[in-house]
Order: C-alpha cells, then structure tokens, then sequence
C-alpha cells in the first residue's frame, strides 16, 4: 500500500510544508513542496499566532497552487512538525531491568525499552524523540542486539529530546487555526540527518549542522547511532542582526549584503572589489558602499563564534575526534558564501554539503540543503509510523 | 493599604513573587506600599492593589510558562503599572524566577523603572536543583538581562535558602518566608527607624549606584546574641563571597527595647571584619519591643559596587538622567540591550558563561571595523 505523509516547519525565516508518498519498503518520493516567508517568528519560536497562522494558511494554498499544475487534489488534514530552537534538549537515560532466565529473549528486550521510556518528564517539556543508542549486559557496554547472550543485568542508553510544551502547542494553535492538525514534533537537526547521511556515514562518524535563521542545531553520530545533539539559540538571523547594527542598515539591506556580498570565510574573496554597494532603504535614501572587509569580519566572527562553542561542546563530550566522516552542512546557511572553508578550519574536518539524498523529488531544487529537515521528516515519520490501517488517514481524501 | 507618603513601593510579580510581597506587607503592617503584578487574573485577591498584565494578550489566564508571552504582556500594561507609582522613588521588586510571569514580567517591569527613571532592587529567587533544568535555565538565562535593567539586583538560589529541608511544600513555603522577612527587615530600617536612622534618600542612594547583591537573615537570643549573629552571618551560605569583594554593606539591627550599646558595637565590628573593612558601612537600628522583644535580628546587604567611601552623598538628589549616564556595562558579560537589534523583545541566548550571544560578536570583542 502507499503510505502519504505531511511535514510542517513554522521556521524563523520560512515557513515550509511538504508532502511525501512512498509504498512499504520502498524510498520515499517528496510529491510536493512548498515555502514562504515567515512573519511572527523569532528564534524559532512563534511570537505572534495570528501571524503564524496567515503563513501556514499562505503555504497551504501554495501547495494547493502546485497541485493543480501536477493534477493532485489532496486536502491535508495532519501533519508532522519540525522542531528546532534553544529549548530543544537532548540528555541521555538508561533504562534497565533484570533478566528474566538464563539468557536475554525478547520480553526482556521488551522490558528494557518500556523502561528507557519510563523517564517521567516535567509537565512543561514535550518529549521529540527517545533514540534508542546501545545495550549493555552487566558490565559489557556497546552491545547492538543482546538477544541470547547470557547476563543478569541489561541496560539500554537512551538520547532523550525535548524541548518545551509551550511552544509546541502555539505551533498546535497556529496549525489549527489553519485546518492541520499537527501530528507529533520531530527535531530538525536528527530529520535532516535521516535524508542527507549515509549508513557508513553514521558508523565512521559524522557531525550534521543544521544552519537556521533563528537557531543553529547539530546531531553528532558515531557507531551507527545518535550519539549527542544540541541546539544553540544563534542562527542566520544574527548574523543579519550583527550587520544591521555594524553598518547602520535596515534589517533587510543587511539581509541582501548578507545572501550577495558576504563571506564567512575571509581567506576566500567572492568578489575582488573592496566594497560593497548598499542601496537605499527607500527611493529617496542614498546609495551608499560599505567595505567589504569590514563585512566579511563582522560575519567571520559570528560565526567563528558560533562553530567555536559547537566545537568545545564536541570536545567536551569526547567526540571530536571520532567524527571521522567529517561535517555535514543543512539548512538555509548553507548558501552562505565561504560557509564550507569556514566549519572545515573551525571543526578541522572534511565538510560537505547535505542534500537530501535519501528521497527523491527534490533532484531539481536549486537550494535542497535547505528542505534537509523537511524531507528528513517524511522520512522519518515513514520509517517510523507506517500508517496502518486502523490509523486515521493523514489526508483527508485521497488520490483522485 | 498604601501609605501615599512613601516614597518607597514593594512590587511583586508572578503567583510567587505576589505571595512573597504580601507575606511582606503582613509582616509589615498597615503603611507599606505594594502592588502585586500577575498574568493570571486569580492572584489579586479582594481589596488588594493589583495590576493584571497582558490584559488583551492573556486575557486574565495567566501566561502558562512562556517568558516573551509574559514580558509582552507587562509592556502591554505599562500605563497600568505607571499609575501605581506615581510618587515613588525606590521600587523594591521581588519575584521568583523559572516561570513564565515572574521571569519575563520581572526583566519588563526592572527595564520600565529604569526607562522612568526610578531606581529599583531585584529580589528573585533562582528556582530549586529539584525543579528540573529547564526552570533553572530559564532564571540563569535571565539573570544577565535583569542584573543590566536593575539597579541592584539579589538573586537566590532556592537550594541556599532552605538548605537542610526535606519537605518540598514546606520547603516552598519556608523560602517565601526567608524572602518576605529579609525584605521586611529592609523596610523597616527605613521606614520605621530606631535611634540610628538610615535616610530613604541615602538608600535609594545605594541602590541606585550598587550592582550584584547578595543579603542574608540571622537571629538569635540570649546573653551572646550578637555573637551568635555575627558567626551565623558569617557562615551563611547566601553571603558566600563571589569572585568581586562587597564595595557597600547595609546592616540592620533589629531588636527591642533591651538592644545594647555594646551590642551594636560588635555585630558592626563583625559584619566589618566578615565582608570587608574596606567597603562602605551604613548602620541602621529598629527598636520595636513589640515584635523584636529579647530577640536579636541582623539583615546584612552586600553590593559588589556602590557608592565610595567618599562619595559625597549630602545633597542626596540623584535625578534620574545621571543616574542613566552612570550607569556603564558592569563587565563584557553582561552588555545589555546594545546591539541586540531585534532580539529585543525575545528571550536571549545566555551560554554557559553568562554571555549575551545576541550582542553582536565584532562589538562583545572589541573588534574594529574599518569605515
């Protein structure tokens, strides 16, 4: 059977929703996707519902739009959410039980995994994703499938993410507001992992960074597992901010030096000339240059900053050296100019760009980095929540 | 009921912060002035001065733990709020952090006092270890932010207040307590003097010019009362110096009719000796036989910066504009609103280190830029 799925991202800077198909067992398709500007949102957290609603209502009636031309009529009822943002938390918990018997069989492993998601949680957090990282047998760590070994102890570590209700349910509201009812939050930065990586990838080691406008989230794999994760609060949107009040500009002249004139890497020169044009504000403001060195610097030491402490984090948990497969790059910074040279000498590993490779459809956009997590999400809800039979349907009618 | 003539006004924010200043004004009497702030219509009780914040917004329901949501609901209600302080020199704000109200109204309502121009002190509590890591992170994420829109700001650990204690809901309750008592003891060294007098205007002098704060209660009885004072102060947990030494130390005694010379005497030499020689020393005496009978009470404020020894505090008149344009970044760490563009009005990204990431990096480093 085919199975349909919807993505939501209510973003900093867009707003994006896409949908995917894809049979039991087989890759999935993204069908048809859509984005827009967002209004209303800070940091990845929705400021103004009303606002956040109009854009959800705006990016449904693109899609609609879209699938006019395709000759699809599909009303989309649910969808899963994106989720990125500083409250996103990722924390480990072990569960564990006795075994039950001589050797470990499937109740046990049953018991162990009811047990990693016993971890009671504060009422204002909203639970994204338990991942499932190693099991352990008494005092032997690491092990993949412990079915038949012998042991009395068997443990599960867990990566708990969360983050907080609140801004989940305005999502909630927003959607609703919209007619789509949100089904559960999924964490950009592990979606995006799940359409750009490779299985080898995640064994050797491998570090994705997902660059948003309001927030700058990562997942560090290793063992073929989820290792860590985290999400710092300072994205795109500072990088603009932080030119904005360099040179005295208006959050969008700094938004247009940032996408055409900036570098975040200064030993790379876009263009030779030293300055760059700014044009007025309005018809009546003068044009004016400001010099691109001084540009070039504002943005370098951002998000030198930004890698720095994503660094020291790595370090600190023991894993930078062992991300042999290098750095991924997702998300809308990703078409920052010098991005690639930057995180290479900041991390001091090989980088590359994340383009959604595990799913077709979106072979033709020219950004795809950028609908990593959204196309990751499809995937992950196929993976994970095959639709069944008795599950409502995610859409409201079907094909044709 | 407010006393029109004071010029000092107790603000309490949030469920907790409102418990906290009623418990206050209980322990105080009739004539302090307070008003108590909250999202959720159900806080002010019949009669009490109240300000619902967020009106429109929130609709009375409370803010349900957002922080933007709260601090945006307190700017809604600024006209609100300036009719209660009409008059009022020194606003003493007290609240508990880690919610939604009582941390993002605080940060609002700290910076409409600076904006207006009338110096405040901060009293919030930094929520226990047991309340999860996303409440405390939600004070520590703040604390930056208010220690810059304050004047001085006192921040407490739960976990230090009621170290010791097992029961949580008398652990709570115990906290507020602690909290109400200290800023009662404040309220009465100025407002109801004993025979040495600390002047409201030399406080709001000190306020107005100190930073980081810290303050802690003792009480003993007995023939070496003062003793036990002192030694207990000395040990306190909430005195536990940080890394910059006390510039400015407030001392209250509070006891009765029988409160000796000599007693005074020694818990001045010892909050002296304790916290520092070379910091400014200002004394002040309650004598209140009805409440303090036998008993010896000490309240002891340390501020990591204040006025200097020599500071000429005679004409007692800082008018508002200088004290904007005293008023310079503490340390790199803390910078304020500069540059925060528009993260303005969004809760900001605070690292491990107390830096305000939103502040741009080229201006937090010193970086010059070329023209």
């Amino acid at each position: 059977m085919t199975n349909i799925y919807a993505a939501l991202e209510i973003g900093t800077t867009r707003t994006v929703l896409a949908t995917g198909e894809a049979k039991t067992g087989e890759r999935l398709r993204v069908t048809c996707h859509a984005e827009i500007p967002s209004t209303g949102v800070r940091k990845s957290q929705i400021l103004d519902i009303n606002q956040a609603t109009q854009s959800i209502k705006s990016v449904l009636r693109e899609i609609e739009r879209k699938q006019e031309e395709t000759g699809d009529s599909l009303t989309i009822a649910n969808a899963f959410l994106v989720v990125s943002g500083q409250h996103v938390k990722a924390f480990p918990f072990q569960g564990t039980t006795q075994v039950e018997g001589q050797r470990v069989d499937d109740d046990d492993i049953e018991e162990v995994r009811r047990a990693a998601r016993s971890n009671a949680l504060p009422k204002d957090v909203e639970l994204l994703d338990i991942v499932e990282q190693s099991y352990g047998l008494d005092a032997l760590p690491g092990i993949v499938s412990p079915k038949g070994m012998s042991g009395h102890i068997l443990k599960l570590d867990t990566l708990q993410i969360t983050t907080n209700k609140n801004l989940v349910d305005n999502a909630r509201t927003a959607a609703g507001e919209a007619h789509i009812e949100l089904r559960d939050p999924l964490f950009a930065a592990t979606c995006a992992a799940e359409s750009v990586l490779s299985e080898s990838e995640m064994r050797d080691g491998v570090l994705v960074l997902d660059l948003g406008g309001g927030s700058t989230g990562w997942a560090a794999y290793d063992d073929g597992y989820l290792a860590a994760a985290d999400v710092i609060g300072v994205g795109g949107d500072h990088v603009t901010n932080d030119i904005s009040y360099a040179f005295q500009t208006t959050q969008a002249q700094a938004e247009m030096l940032k996408r055409k004139d900036a570098s975040a890497s200064l030993s790379s020169p876009a263009d030779p000339s030293p300055r760059a044009n700014l044009f007025g504000s309005s018809p009546l403001m003068e044009a004016r240059t400001v010099s691109r060195r001084s540009l070039d610097t504002v943005v370098n030491l951002r998000l030198k900053e930004l890698f720095t402490i994503i660094r020291n984090d790595l370090e600190d948990r023991d894993l930078l050296h062992r991300l042999n497969a290098g750095a991924v790059i997702t998300g809308g910074g990703a078409a920052l100019y010098g991005i690639k040279d930057l995180v290479r000498q900041e991390l001091g590993m090989p980088v590359r760009f994340g383009l959604p490779v595990n799913v077709d459809g979106l072979e033709n956009e020219q950004h795809a980095e950028s609908f990593a997590a959204i196309a990751g999400a499809l995937l992950y809800a196929h993976k994970n929540y095959e639709e069944k039979s008795f599950f409502p349907s995610i859409f409201g009618r079907f094909f044709k | 009921m407010n006393d029109a003539k004071s010029s000092m006004i107790l603000i309490g924010i949030g469920g907790a912060g409102s418990a906290a200043a009623r418990g206050v004004s209980r322990a105080f009497g009739p004539g302090l002035r307070y008003v108590l702030a909250d999202t959720d219509a159900a806080t002010g009780a019949e009669g009490e001065p109240f300000v619902l914040l967020g009106g429109d917004r929130l609709a009375g329901r409370g803010s349900g733990g957002d922080i933007p949501m709260a601090r945006l609901a307190a700017e809604d209600s600024r006209d609100a709020i300036d009719e209660t302080l009409d008059g009022a020199r020194l606003a003493v704000v007290v609240a508990c952090l880690g919610g939604g109200t009582g941390t993002g109204a605080t940060l609002a309502v700290a910076r409409h006092l600076r904006e207006r121009g009338i110096p405040s002190i901060v009293f919030a509590t930094i929520p226990f270890e047991f309340e999860g890591a996303g409440r405390r992170q939600n004070a520590t994420g703040i604390m930056s932010s208010i220690a810059t829109e304050a004047s001085s700001s006192i921040f407490l650990p739960l976990d230090r207040l009621v170290a010791g204690e097992d029961n949580m809901e008398s652990a709570m309750k115990r906290a507020v307590d602690t909290l109400a008592s200290g800023i009662t003891l404040f309220w009465r060294m100025v407002e109801r003097p004993g025979y040495i007098r600390l002047d409201p205007e030399r406080v709001r002098r000190i306020v107005a010019n100190a930073e980081g704060g810290r303050f802690a209660v003792a009480t003993a009885q007995g023939p070496d009362r003062a003793a036990e004072v002192v030694d207990a102060l000395s040990r306190s947990p909430l005195l536990a110096a940080g890394n910059t030494p006390a510039r400015s130390i407030l001392c209250g005694i509070l006891a009765g009719e029988d409160l000796r010379l000599s007693e005074v005497g020694r818990v001045a030499e010892g909050v002296k000796a304790a916290f520092g020689r070379s910091a400014n020393f200002d004394l002040a005496t309650v004598n209140d036989e009805a409440t303090f009978s036998g008993r010896l009470s000490v309240v002891v404020f340390l501020f990591e910066s204040g006025i200097r020894k020599d500071d000429d505090v005679s004409g007692g008149s800082a008018d508002a504009p200088r004290l904007r344009r005293q008023r310079r970044p503490r340390n790199p760490l803390a910078q304020g609103p500069q540059g925060r563009g528009r993260f303005n009005n969004v809760e900001p990204t605070i690292n491990d280190s107390g830096v305000d990431l939103d502040t741009p990096t080229y201006l937090r480093q010193g970086v010059t830029l070329d023209a």
